[in-house]
């Protein structure tokens, strides 16, 4: 290419600037940033958080939770594609349809919809986790165009949450030709149809994908007029979207390095919002080299609360957190709405640690440092996915915290997939760990009770297996039975139970409006507006 | 040659063969869980969650179905995407082309160029200067060159996008001439690093040959019949060099599918690097398979055309 070309071709990229726009209708645009793709934004087929961000916007529930996040009974709920319901007897709710609502080809949402969703749901070789999940729903059936009726096969106070939350509906004029197995390669799953405040509009594979407002939605017509769901797989990147002027909205932020790096913007505020997510240090019960002793050292309850009171968890979760982060009363995260208000000892107690330690017969008898018992010193290995950078950095502050009372930790980072198959076949000392939690409290059991499925450490006190039977009964929800729970599991220690962060979210100033949700962080975005004055060039373009 | 190019083809074909097949079961063989995402679900949904993927088979019935699936185009579906291994792939195919086509064109041009330069001033100030910067840039983990370019030219100056391949915001009526500008702009920056970063390769090879050359009796032969010295260089000895460049050249087509995974990453650029590198750390079994065949075919046909071109270039290679 002959120079002067060259030179040309040059200046127009650099001074090519931000392109022409559309012209305006000032009803403002977001652009989402986020770790992950959202392919497959469809109830019974989302792989991740990205997807289920999107589906929330696209497909209603019944009912949603309310902001309590109260999932025992009805109350707290508000409806969605429900406008009223009724519990017939302890086995039957009946659900009423909102007349006005339609899909996005302009079909009305009908019963036939709700129990066709239900019965692919149910289905455990389509929808394993969506089965799992309605194992009690026993029946599903229509009454006329607007009646549904659900039975379950037994009592429980979180019938209701089962009902509406754990299934968004889908449509079923438009799905019961396709196969199961081919939902996910058809043509519905390249631009899926849903009945929410926002419409499918684009995706470009691996960057972005585009939804737009749906005007005179039965719910209100949200005021940002389009969104824009960008992928960037890497942390930098997503915070440079944002300082460099190309992002509105980013979340986990909760590391302070992360929230450092916004301290010099004015364009942005960092917006805490409870999360579900709690970190512990899983101990594990059972010898990792034969699964049928106990563990030599981790059995001991008096060892593990020595452990437990060594640490000080406050200056963990201050050093990795700020202030976005509490140190949790057992494994229940900042959302749990049966959580307790205080954790006890968060600053630790290493005189008491040490006398447990000393009293289980640890000393340091050689002087090298490190307990030892019968010529066995005090240890233990610690695994953690080493990509992720809060558990990268609690597990070097929990190795020099134990280290001060004699206990040496060996770190074992490990590539994620590596990481899960350890745990998995629960060959490990000790698995530093982060959750998301159920916003229901019921799913405590799978990893605290005797028998439960993820209860990868061993751990089984028949009086948590006790409490958990009597607070899933409770026909009042069983709050204080639910708190007794988390307490008798903090004193048990199966675990030292580290951090509940927020989820810190970066949101653009020029909204106003802001509604971020713990159990769909970006649900509530139909009630966003950009404040009028303040829109920039991006606000002002209309949905492709 | 037809002979020839037939069975170097043949050849080519079995070798991807034997490493599709040995990389489809080490793949297969790497500690980690394909459902590790799904961790926190009860242990009998995840059994369930492997029936449907096909994971609970033996490794050679896996095989036998890949094998079946691959002479019908049918690479089976990505766990982590949900949809068909080919249509993931194609739907990633041409962020890599543009941003490894744009790379290896300005190295290989750029080191064709400055590398006969150099070799003419060879020990002087610009050789030697340049080589300095051109290896420091080599020595810098590109991963850290990007993100310092991203902070002067994205977030200080704003000169540039600091991550992806276009404004979403484009409107739709704009021509493709804009359409082309938007992605040049977002191409930049990542298109700076990797070059940056890898010229040195090429570069110092071409310099290294042409100084070769420049010794060579028919240069100097040139030279005492008068020939300018700026011919003599052009198109006698920098032609005369271009062998160890044309190897090289076939070598670097695999770095076009799947070389820049850091740089892709640090810039969001979802091109077929970053597409394996989930795909490995995710243990997506079907995905990464599909990213290592076309990988696998981009080093066979490198190495084709790295030999066919040098047999064009000096017919007394004859192997």
């Amino acid at each position: 290419m002959p120079r002067p070309a060259l030179v040309a071709l040059a200046l127009a990229v650099l001074t090519a600037g931000p392109p022409d726009r559309l012209t305006a209708q000032d009803h403002g645009s977001i652009v989402i940033v986020s770790g992950q793709f959202p392919g497959q934004p469809i109830p019974t087929l989302t792989r991740g958080s990205a997807d289920n961000d999107i589906a929330d916007l696209l497909f209603l529930r019944l009912a949603r939770l309310g902001p309590t996040l109260r999932t025992a009974g009805d109350r707290d709920f508000v409806p969605q594609l429900a406008r009223r319901w009724e519990r017939r007897d302890s086995l039957t709710l009946v659900f009423e349809l909102d007349p006005r609502a339609r899909w996005h080809d302009g079909v009305p949402v009908t019963s036939r919809d709700v129990v066709w969703s239900f019965g692919r749901a149910r289905d455990a070789a389509v929808a394993p986790a969506h089965a799992t999940a309605l194992r009690w729903v026993r029946e599903v059936v229509a009454d006329g165009d607007r009646r549904v009726i659900i039975r379950f096969a037994k009592p429980y106070p979180t019938q209701f949450f089962d009902a509406t939350w754990q299934l968004p509906v889908l449509p079923a004029h438009l799905l019961d030709s396709i196969p199961p197995a081919q939902l996910g390669t058809s043509s519905y799953a390249k631009a899926p149809i849903g009945n929410g405040p926002f419409r499918y509009v684009r995706a470009l594979p691996g960057q972005l994908v585009e939804i737009a407002a749906v005007t005179g939605h039965f719910l209100g017509s949200p005021k940002i007029e389009r969104v824009i769901y960008r992928a960037a797989a890497d942390g930098d990147a997503r915070i440079n979207l944002m300082l460099s002027g190309e992002g509105d909205g980013l979340e986990q932020l909760s590391l302070r390095s992360q929230q450092e790096r916004f301290a010099g913007s004015t364009e942005f505020r960092l917006i805490p919002v409870p999360s579900f997510q709690i970190g512990f240090v899983l101990f594990n019960h059972r010898d990792p080299a034969d699964r049928n002793a106990p563990h030599p050292i981790l059995a001991d309850g008096g060892t593990r609360r020595a452990l437990v009171l060594a640490l000080d968890r406050a200056t963990i979760v201050a050093s990795l957190f700020g202030t976005a982060a509490v140190v949790p009363e057992g494994p229940a995260s900042m959302s749990l709405w049966v959580r307790t208000p205080t954790a006890p000892l968060a600053g630790g107690d290493t005189a008491r640690a040490a006398a447990l330690l000393a009293a289980a017969g640890w000393t340091d008898h050689d002087g090298n440092g490190v307990r030892d018992r019968d010529g066995r010193p005090l240890k233990l290995t610690l695994i953690f996915p080493g990509t992720s950078p809060s558990r990268r950095l609690a597990a070097q502050l929990v190795q020099e915290q134990w280290r001060r009372v004699g206990v040496q930790i060996e770190l074992t980072p490990l590539e994620f997939p590596a990481y899960i198959e350890r745990r998995n076949a629960r060959s490990f000392d000790l698995d530093l760990t982060s959750i998301n939690q159920d916003p229901n409290p019921a799913g405590l059991a799978q990893g605290w009770s005797c028998g439960g499925g993820t209860n990868l450490g061993s751990f089984c006190d028949p009086a948590v297996d006790s409490l958990l039977a009597r607070a899933e009964a409770a026909p009042d929800g069983g709050l204080a039975l639910w708190q007794s729970l988390l307490r008798r599991i903090d004193s048990d220690a199966p675990a030292a139970f580290l951090f509940a962060p927020a989820n810190v979210v970066a949101v653009h100033r020029r909204f106003d409006g802001v509604v971020l949700r713990p159990e769909g962080l970006w649900s509530g975005l139909a009630a966003w507006r950009v404040t009028p004055g303040r829109q920039l060039p991006r606000d002002r373009t209309g949905a492709q | 040659m037809t002979r020839w190019l037939a069975r170097r083809a043949a050849q080519g074909v079995l070798t991807w063969a034997v490493a599709v097949i040995a990389l489809f079961l080490l793949v297969r063989l790497l500690p980690g869980d394909p459902l590790a995402a799904a961790n926190e679900l009860p242990p009998e949904t995840q059994e369930a969650l492997r029936r449907l993927y096909g994971l609970d088979q033996p490794l050679l019935t896996q095989l036998g179905h890949f094998l079946g699936g691959l002479f019908h185009g049918d690479l089976g579906v990505s766990l982590l995407h949900g949809r068909p291994v080919t249509e993931v792939l194609l739907g990633h195919l041409p962020t890599t082309l543009l941003l490894g086509g744009a790379v290896f064109v300005a190295d290989f041009a750029i080191a064709y160029w400055l590398g006969t330069r150099l070799a003419a001033r060879a020990g002087g100030l610009e050789d030697r200067w340049t080589m300095r910067v051109l290896l420091t840039g080599h020595a810098l983990p590109p991963f850290w060159l990007g993100l310092v370019l991203v902070w002067i030219f994205a977030l200080g100056l704003r000169w540039f996008p600091a991550a992806g391949v276009s404004d979403p915001f484009l409107a739709s009526h704009i021509p493709w001439s804009g359409r082309a500008l938007d992605v040049l702009r977002h191409m930049v920056l990542p298109w700076l690093t990797l070059v940056l970063t890898t010229l040195v390769v090429p570069l110092r090879h071409h310099r290294e040959a042409v100084l070769e050359t420049l010794d060579a009796d028919w240069v100097r032969a040139a030279r005492a019949r008068g020939v300018p010295e700026s011919q003599v260089l052009r198109r006698h000895a920098a032609r005369a060099a271009l062998g160890p460049l044309v190897v090289l050249l076939g070598l670097w087509m695999p770095m076009l599918l799947t070389g820049a995974v850091l740089v892709e990453t640090t810039f969001a650029w979802p091109g077929l690097g970053w597409l394996m590198a989930q795909a490995v750390g995710g243990r997506d079994y079907p995905l990464a398979t599909g990213c290592v065949l076309l990988g696998a075919a981009a080093v066979v046909a490198g190495n084709l055309l790295a030999d066919l071109l040098q047999r064009l270039l000096d017919p007394r290679v004859s192997t």
